[in-house]
């Protein structure tokens, strides 16, 4: 053995040594910056959320946008410096503006997102009530589709209306964020009008046939982008594979996940449920992506699956702080996406397209309800609450820029259509609500008025502990409680032609409900207050507070 | 909801005989026995009083809606029934009750149960119907005007 046949492989060592540490180092670095660039998105879309909701009365999800947009890399991010690493958002050379890493958490942040829409889903409910809720929705998604599909074509975006670009526009187009409505309309009390039970219900429909158009939509641009021809031949077939896909898939799903929660139940530990759903859903998003979908559809349907089960309060309970600390992630990391520049030359288009979005939504939607129930105030009223777009539009105009079916400027266009249609949809709510009803007048002698009775509580705790006894109260009658998702705590409870709003602010509940239902309400929330007196009557017996206190903290001090 | 499903001919009674809250609840719960819709009579008087003695459920305009949770029923299961001099049942109004819609319903069981009370309490909230159901000399009179 001589030290001269070992040198080069101790060069060998060394040199991957050096490579390891530096590769460690570069691992480190990577990791670095992205805990700081999440420490200041998170900071941010929270504040930025808080603010508008607080001060503007907007949704928190723009706010949430527009702090993204402060601080991206097009922004003041290219300008805050870290020491001896560069600008804390630098703008990327090549594919999307941020770093692989920080979309990688924005991507699971809309599987959670999108998990979390299909377990609100309230199909039975939906199958139910509403054939005008299925033509309303029906109507807006085709006319906003064809329209925004169209306008890419007429300003020379695209060179057809099958073009990928064409495509993504279109299905920007398309999904109603029915929450900033449902918040509107249940502040002015007429969730439980036919307007309000109308656009709910056509929302429904609005979100599952907009996934389905998704899924076609992806599958085609992804054909047209690896350069093959389009024909309709292979649109019929991407056509086919997505709503087989979709069909299989969810008919699966609502046939096994009674069987699935069924048996995870009996392991009787509620963790085991959550994270077994949570990775269903992440593993049928996987598996649509690798079917040629995106991957929000796996996740969508997993949720839409589990809405069915007995086991979904659980699940969207236990998964509200996931929810709430990721999806404000997603919406700024949208808004960082927003290149200024690129914007400036689409603005003018920008404006025309949520002309159109928002003129598609009304006649679309409007129309409809025109030809069969509604007035033409009423109509207004159903086109304008279906108005607002939201996450979904986000979503895809993401997924389109990340898989290149649409440019820096078309993303631009996409977030500054979501920002004016949630924001000109309130007032004009508000406004359109004003006045006589909105249904025809044959049909107006057999609709009644709302009623509207509050109640007071001396407590927060007393009004917040009877509501979550009237909502199983109801449950128990075989209602439908749906929460809505707004910034009081709120319910629409229905059942057949029943339908009416419960709602909580502070210690003051409310329920507004047409008053020949009025019956069943308060009945049913007396026979509630009487169950209540009880439990107070039977806290008399406890043992007396003195007895207690001194069992417990008598012996701390000795 | 279809009335029909729960009130049937033989748990209407067209003239209450007792004179008392007590009486009546009893007579209506004997018939309800007595019809084969459920055992365990004494339960059910229990759970009825219970729940008036919480509160009565002496309405306005001569109605009266006894009802309690007890397992000695497995489903909602009601009674209806007349008295035309009327008692004092501790109405809301302090007038006498005339018409009686006793209901009884498993303790821990979902099921349509105050909608079945506020369904009829909306049928009764018709003054001719009560003036009606006031004069029918009939169970099926009764039924009828109840149900259709």
């Amino acid at each position: 053995m001589t030290p001269v046949t070992h040198a080069p492989e101790t060069a060998n060592v060394v040199v991957q040594a050096v490579q390891q540490a530096a590769q460690a180092h570069s691992h480190t670095e990577v990791m670095t910056v992205l805990v700081l660039q999440l420490a200041m998105i998170i900071i941010c879309a929270r504040l930025g959320g808080f603010l508008f909701q607080r001060f503007l009365k907007l949704p928190s999800v723009l706010g949430e946008l527009v702090s993204g947009m402060v601080i991206g890399p097009y922004a003041l991010g290219a300008r805050i410096p870290l020491p001896g690493i560069g600008p804390l958002f630098a703008t990327q050379t090549i594919g999307l503006p941020v770093s692989s890493e920080l979309y990688a958490i924005a991507t699971v942040a809309s599987i959670v997102l999108l998990f979390l829409s299909g377990l609100e889903t309230d199909l039975r409910t939906f199958l139910r009530y509403s054939v005008v809720g299925s033509i309303v929705g029906l109507g807006g998604l085709l006319f906003s589709f064809i329209l925004g599909d169209l306008c890419a074509v007429w300003f020379g975006l695209a060179p057809s209306f099958m073009h990928p670009t064409a495509l993504f526009l279109g299905t920007i187009s398309t999904a109603t964020s029915v929450g900033i409505t449902a918040r509107i309309l249940t502040e002015k009390h007429k969730m439980s009008s036919p307007e309000g039970v109308t656009i709910l219900a056509g929302a429904v429909i609005d979100d599952v046939l907009g996934i389905v158009v998704l899924a076609i939509v992806v599958g085609m641009a992804k054909v047209e982008s690896s350069g093959v021809a389009m024909e309709w031949s292979h649109i019929g077939i991407i056509a086919a594979k997505a709503l087989s896909f979709w069909l299989v898939c969810t008919a699966l799903g609502l046939l096994l996940a009674r069987k699935l929660t069924g048996s995870l139940k009996r392991l009787g530990s509620p963790e085991v449920i959550v994270s077994v759903s949570l990775g269903l859903a992440m593993l049928l998003a996987g598996l649509s992506e690798m079917a040629g979908l995106a991957m929000i559809i796996g996740a969508y349907i997993m949720g839409l699956s589990l809405s069915r089960t007995d086991v979904v309060q659980e699940l969207q309970n236990r998964l509200q702080g996931v929810y709430d600390m990721l999806v404000p992630i997603f919406f700024c990391v949208m808004g960082m996406m927003v290149d200024f520049s690129a914007m400036r030359h689409a603005l003018v288009f920008g404006l025309i397209y949520s002309a159109v979005a928002i003129f598609a939504k009304i006649i679309g939607c409007g129309l409809p309800a025109y030809l069969t129930q509604f007035n033409f105030r009423g109509s207004l009223r159903i086109g304008l609450g279906m108005l607002p777009r939201g996450e979904v539009a986000l979503i895809v105009a993401g997924i389109g820029l990340s898989s290149h079916a649409i440019g820096q400027d078309i993303f631009g266009v996409a977030i500054l259509m979501t920002i004016l249609t949630t924001m000109i949809a309130p007032p004009l709510l508000v406004r359109s609500f004003r006045g006589e009803s909105g249904l025809k007048d044959h049909i107006q002698v057999t609709e009644e008025k709302e009623e509207t009775f509050t109640l007071e509580f001396p407590s927060m705790d007393i009004a917040e502990f009877l509501m979550q006894r009237l909502v199983r109260a109801f449950q128990r009658e075989e209602f439908f409680v749906n929460r809505l998702h707004l910034e009081m705590e709120a319910y629409q409870v229905r059942k057949d032609d029943l339908s009416f709003t419960l709602t909580r602010e502070d210690g003051r509940i409310t329920i507004s409900v047409p008053s020949d239902q009025q019956y069943v309400a308060r009945l049913m929330i007396f026979e509630e207050l009487l169950s209540l007196s009880d439990l107070l009557e039977a806290s008399k017996n406890m043992k007396s507070l003195d007895v207690m206190g001194s069992e417990l903290i008598g012996n701390l001090f000795c | 909801m279809n009335l029909k499903k729960i009130l049937t001919k033989d748990s209407i009674l067209p003239e209450l005989k007792a004179d008392t809250k007590k009486g009546v609840i009893e007579e209506m719960i004997s018939l309800l026995v007595a019809a084969g819709k459920f055992s365990g009579k004494t339960a059910a008087v229990q759970a009825v009083l219970a729940r008036e003695e919480k509160m009565s459920t002496g309405m306005q305009n001569g109605i009266a809606i006894p009802h309690g949770k007890t397992d000695a029923v497995d489903q909602l299961v009601a009674a209806v029934g007349i008295h035309h001099a009327g008692i004092d049942f501790a109405a809301m109004d302090a007038k006498p009750s005339h018409i009686f819609i006793l209901t009884l319903s498993p303790e821990n069981r979902a099921g349509p149960h105050i909608q079945f009370l506020a369904e009829i309490s909306k049928v009764l909230s018709r003054p001719n119907l009560r003036e009606k159901l006031l004069n029918a000399a009939s169970t099926d009179e009764i039924l009828n005007l109840l149900t259709v």
